[in-house]
């Protein structure tokens, strides 16, 4: 595959893992869509707290159908943070 | 009335006396009634009125020097047990109204307590449950709803900042789905800035505080679990279902104490200072 193609191919499920995980922030919190955005922090931005991200962590657990263990989400501060940490598994998941 | 000084004084003696007699205690009567209690249970029911008595008797001592004065109303509902009692919390001073006002209850006490040499012992004889964070603190206080007891919870995890609206934290309302346990809320008023949260015991307000106290209409379980969404939303909901019932209750409680004022000129004018 040629390089550039494959850096399309990542770019795009990149904005399709964002939407999803924005469809599941806005829906779990009832959070206004255009606060939900790459860079917004969960914690001060979002008010989310250390029992909603246990909630997040078990929904994502369903979009991604991969065992997802907190320790994974210990340096997540940014929606950005989540998508990366989501595509990270969705890899291990193709490359097993 | 007393005039500031004096009141600044009190107010001094009053801590004083809460630090040394509440050590004292801490190595006499508390160990004493766990010596000869036959069980932990027995200990802590034991152990929990002694705590009443105490406080009551320190809000009559501070109510007797003159320090501040205070209305209680609907005090009843406080003794059906296995409540999650919630208030909000402006003063140091909250803790110890509700505690003395409640008959059997459980509370989340600042977990620096439990470093504390002399009051370690009592507040886990009492069956109090230390402040941590998360998922931990919440199974903890379920637990002791789940046994059929009260439990008494400050939302806002600390006290609140004075002119600031109502920062309170989800845990509570996380606590009343994982125990499924009714919602009663206290609304807890003083009519002038005192023992705040930042400012120093020593900044007595103008005039003597007066408190008012009052506890509200239970939110049975039903109410909230009935809702069909997750609990990150119903959690969302019961928050701030109980920051409008604070801010309500706080609101009209001023603005009756306000109408007061107005009709005593001078008084009004030293409050403003």
């Amino acid at each position: 595959m040629a390089p550039a193609f494959q850096q399309l191919e990542s770019m795009r499920s990149e904005q399709e893992i964002f939407g999803q995980v924005r469809r599941v922030l806005i829906d779990l919190f009832e959070l206004p869509p255009e606060k939900v955005v790459l860079d917004a922090n969960l914690y001060t931005d979002l008010d989310i707290d250390s029992l909603d991200a246990i909630d997040l962590i078990l929904e994502l657990k369903q979009i991604t159908g991969r065992k997802v263990q907190p320790e994974q989400f210990r340096h997540v501060r940014t929606v950005g943070d989540v998508v990366v940490a989501v595509r990270d598994l969705m890899q291990d998941e193709t490359a097993a | 009335m007393l005039d500031r000084g004096s009141r600044r004084f009190g107010t001094g003696l009053s801590f004083v006396t809460f630090g040394v007699g509440g050590t004292l205690l801490s190595v006499t009567l508390f160990p004493f009634l766990r010596l000869i209690s036959p069980d932990r249970m027995i200990a802590q029911r034991r152990i929990n009125s002694a705590m009443r008595r105490v406080m009551g008797l320190f809000i009559w001592f501070m109510r007797s020097l003159g320090l501040l004065t205070y209305e209680l109303h609907g005090l009843e509902r406080l003794a059906r047990p296995g409540q999650l009692i919630v208030a909000n919390h402006p003063t140091l001073i909250d803790v110890v109204f509700l505690v003395w006002l409640t008959p059997d209850a459980g509370c989340v006490v600042k977990r620096a307590l439990w470093r504390n040499p002399a009051l370690r012992w009592p507040v886990i004889w009492a069956g109090y449950i230390p402040n941590t964070e998360g998922a931990q603190l919440v199974q903890d206080c379920a637990r002791v709803l789940k046994g059929g007891r009260s439990l008494l919870v400050f939302p806002e995890g600390t006290r609140s900042v004075p002119g600031k609206p109502l920062a309170l934290k989800r845990g509570a309302a996380q606590v009343a789905l994982a125990s499924g346990a009714d919602v009663l809320p206290v609304t807890i008023v003083c009519d002038v800035p005192f023992l705040t949260k930042g400012s120093h015991w020593y900044r007595v307000p103008a005039r003597r505080p007066h408190f008012t106290i009052t506890v509200g209409q239970p939110i049975p379980a039903g109410r909230y679990m009935g809702e069909n969404q997750p609990n990150s939303i119903v959690a969302r909901h019961l928050t701030t279902q109980l920051a409008a019932h604070f801010s309500r209750g706080i609101e009209s409680v001023l603005r009756a104490s306000a109408g007061v004022l107005v009709t005593n000129p001078p008084e009004a004018h030293s409050a403003s200072l």
